[in-house]
Parts: C-alpha cells; structure tokens; sequence
C-alpha cells in the first residue's frame, strides 16, 4: 500500500470530531468554573475585608483548592473528558495539573517522585506565564514613554 | 433541547427576580443636605449604574457601580469623577471609588443608619480599604 493510500483510506475510516458541540461544551463547563469563580470572589468581598483589587488571590486559592480535592476523588478527569479546554484554561486546570503529577509520582519517594515532578506540567506554564508577563510589561512601558498609552 | 427546557425557566426566573427587586439606584445618606447636587452631578454621566453617597462633615465616599460595558475603562472613569468632585468640592475629602466591596458597605452603612461618630470612622476605614493593594 502506498503511503497516500493508506491517507486516504485513514480518512475515510476516522470518524469527524464534533467541534460544534465540542466548542459548546467547554463554553458552558468553562463559564460554569468561572461563575463559582466569581461566587467565591464575592463571598470574600461581603464576609471578610477584601475589596475588588484584592479578592483575587484568596480566589485563585480557593480555586485551586477545590481542583485540589476533585482531583484526589478523581473527579476532574472527568470533568476534562467531557469539556477539554473548558476545565484546563481556567485556573483550577493548572491545579489539576500540579496535584495529579504529584499523586502520579507518590510512590517514587517524597523528594526525587513528588518534589522533582510536581512541576513537570505546570512549570512550563510558569515559565511562559513569567516570560509573557515580562515582554507585555516592557511593551506597555515602551508605550508609556512614547506617550501613547497611559498607566 | 433538554439543555434549553432547563436553561429558559431559569433564565426567566432571573429577570423576574432581578425586575421585582428594583430599588433606588441613586443614594446620598448622611449630614449636609446636597442631595439634589450631587445626584446631579452623577446623573450626568450614562455610565454610572447605581451610586451611594455617604458624607459626614468634610469627608464625602462616593460608591459608584458602573455599567457592564463601561467595565473596560473602570479605573479611568473613577479617577475622571474624582476629578469631577474634587473641582466640585474643594475643601472636602472626597473619595470616588468604583470598586463593589466599597459600595456593598456603603449600602450597609445607609441600612444599619450609622451616625455621627461611628459614621466618621467608619468612612475613614472604607478610605483606608480602598487604598490597600495587596
């Protein structure tokens, strides 16, 4: 069989994926995690002395906090099969990310299995969040002295 | 269709809700009574959804939500309003915060009719709130 043969009949034989309901799906799953999100922001807003600017990082916390506890009852991977990138864009899927390597890893010892992998996944999306954070700071302070933008 | 048989009686509860629970969307509470002006001033502007005022003596706290929309530019149409009352009200210490936590407390404030005293410091915390960053 030659190789564009073998594409053909591949082709032919691959089911289409649904990406209509596909997109639909991690819209709904996506907005549902936010709106918890934002629940939850405002929950340390009216109980305790958090205002708008600073909710956010007990948020974040929380967050990854319950990404946390779905995880470790295995929850979550359900949620990620059957809403994709709806369950990892937000910050909870960074949580799964970090608390699933480090069970994975459990039995390989405490410092070399958990501690040396814990960021196998979630380290690269530090590292590009800390870069990209850096390259638009420098554009925006480029900007600010130009004068066409203020801060 | 499940999907919509779930989603559309909730979605006109919502708006049900939200239409019966309709209060005053413009409040001034407090000792000088300018009511008229200040509301005139915030009038003015068509992105100011709901506002509280509380003044006690010289300090003033303007609590501003501001629409949906609007949302985007929140920083510059606050600093735009405090310019604004600060023209308006030379020597007074006026505060223009749009953030929610300032105005839910306002609303406590104007519910649980705090005075004098207790009114004072308690504008001076919600000044000091506004301020923190971290």
């Amino acid at each position: 069989m030659e190789k564009e043969q073998y594409k053909k009949l591949e082709q032919n034989v691959t089911p289409k994926p649904p990406y209509l309901k596909n997109v639909a799906k991690a819209f709904f799953v996506g907005g549902l995690i936010c709106t918890i999100g934002q629940a939850v922001s405002l929950f340390y807003m009216i109980f305790f002395n958090f205002t708008e600017a600073t909710a956010g990082n007990p948020t974040v916390a929380t967050m990854v906090f319950f990404a946390m506890i779905l995880t470790g009852f295995g929850l979550y991977k359900r949620i990620g099969q059957c809403a994709g990138a709806g369950s990892a864009v937000p910050v909870t899927g960074f949580g799964n990310a970090v608390i699933s390597a480090a069970i994975e890893h459990r039995s390989e010892g405490l410092v070399l299995g958990v501690g040396g992998n814990l960021f196998k996944l979630a380290g690269s999306v530090v590292l590009f969040g800390v870069v990209s954070a850096f390259f638009v700071g420098l554009i925006k302070y480029i900007l600010v002295t130009i004068g066409v933008v203020s801060w | 269709m499940r999907l919509l048989g779930i989603m559309l009686p909730l979605l006109v509860s919502v708006s049900l809700l939200s239409s019966c629970n309709e209060k005053e969307k413009f409040i001034v509470y407090g000792s000088p009574d300018n009511e008229k002006e200040v509301e005139a001033i915030l009038k003015e502007h068509d992105f100011v959804d709901k506002t509280t005022v509380i003044q006690y003596d010289d300090s003033m706290l303007v609590a501003v939500q501001i629409k949906p929309w609007d949302k985007w530019k929140k920083a510059k149409l606050e600093k735009k309003l405090q310019k604004e009352f600060d023209e308006k009200y030379p020597n007074k210490d006026v505060l223009v915060s749009a953030d929610f936590k300032i105005f839910y407390e306002a609303n406590k404030i104007k519910k649980d009719k705090i005075e004098d005293n207790k009114l004072n410091d308690k504008i001076k915390e919600l000044k000091e709130l506004s301020k923190e960053e971290s």
